[in-house]
């Protein structure tokens, strides 16, 4: 989807960039979002204070609480399709097979 | 800078508290006290720091949770494992799982899980509380089973027919109506509202659909999820 939209937008995506956590996609606050997603899918308060302020100091208030609804439903959204079995058409597998790959998560167990 | 509930758009807040207060209340499959039960649980296993690892169950460790449940050990196990290590799970966990657990009251567990897990999510992200249960609800479940349920080929889990029609995580709840909807209420106040999926240009005003594509891409990488 990261992908599909930033083609549809003409915004270059870096996914190597995403995956390490410095930005990756040629939009504003890259950097900051992806710092806040990084802190709160982990335990360090103090991480996530400090990106959550540092994204209301650049994008504002509205954007970090729609950043953190956003973060929020992909938490949900990963457990339902880890928990029932969700799996992809074959074809659509092999069409983003690269981008797996370039994530990283090509290998990981939830790969069915 | 502080954020409070005041800050925070009233359709997501709305979607949060119709979802938590059901979280104590008789669903489809399990009553009020054992859904509470299974979400007090739930909300262990995401909180913890140091979580037991995946090929343990939560009932067998001493002191984890309440010697007397009125929800199976199982069903805690399984909440447990599912909050706290979903991308571990595979189809011979659930072959195992539903030899002792419904295959519909699964799904309705999932739906506990996912409940709890964005709702906390959320709260942490925002520096937010996150709120108390509110006291189990006294009743029976339903045990509304739809008619047309049957066994899908993109998902382990059944759905409604027609079977994989739509995408595997759009169907997935399908088969338990009343927990298809409270989530995905949620996902349309916290992410894109669904007849807006296809529209690469849509927006609140806040958030790019980029912007949110990368923030989506980065905790589903974290959580190591192929789909």
């Amino acid at each position: 989807m990261l992908s599909w939209s930033g083609n549809e937008q003409g915004i270059e995506i870096d996914l190597l960039s995403v995956q390490a956590a410095t930005g990756g996609a040629a939009v504003d606050f890259a950097h900051e979002l992806v710092e806040f997603a990084t802190a709160a899918t982990g335990f360090d308060q103090t991480a996530m204070a400090k990106s959550r302020d540092a994204l209301i100091a650049c994008a504002g208030l509205a954007v970090t609480i729609d950043a953190a609804a956003v973060i929020a439903n992909f938490e949900m959204m990963t457990r339902l399709a880890d928990s029932t079995g969700a799996r992809m058409q074959t074809e659509v597998v092999a069409d983003r097979l690269a981008i797996a790959t370039a994530m990283g998560v090509d290998q990981v167990v939830s790969r069915r | 800078m502080t954020i409070s509930v005041n800050d925070i758009r009233t359709d997501l807040v709305l979607a949060h508290e119709q979802a938590w207060a059901a979280l104590s209340q008789p669903g489809t499959w399990w009553s009020g006290a054992q859904r509470r039960e299974l979400a007090t649980t739930a909300l262990m296993a995401v909180s913890e720091a140091e979580p037991l690892p995946p090929w343990v169950g939560v009932s067998s460790v001493d002191g984890k949770i309440s010697q007397s449940l009125v929800a199976p050990r199982t069903a805690h196990d399984t909440v447990y494992r599912i909050a706290r290590h979903a991308a571990t799970l595979t189809s011979d966990w659930y072959k195992r799982v539903i030899q002792e657990i419904d295959q519909l009251a699964f799904v309705e567990l999932c739906g506990i899980v996912c409940t709890v897990a964005t709702v906390v999510a959320f709260r942490n992200a925002v520096d937010l509380e996150v709120p108390e249960l509110a006291p189990a609800k006294i009743g029976e479940p339903s045990r509304k089973k739809p008619q047309n349920v049957v066994s899908a080929t993109l998902n382990w889990v059944p759905v409604i027919a027609p079977a994989d029609k739509d995408a595997a995580v759009v169907q997935a709840f399908t088969a338990v109506p009343e927990t298809n909807r409270l989530i995905w209420a949620m996902a349309d106040a916290q992410y894109i509202p669904d007849k807006e999926m296809v529209d690469p240009n849509w927006t609140r005003g806040t958030l790019s659909r980029v912007q949110m594509e990368l923030i989506a891409t980065r905790v589903s990488q974290q959580r190591e999820c192929f789909y």
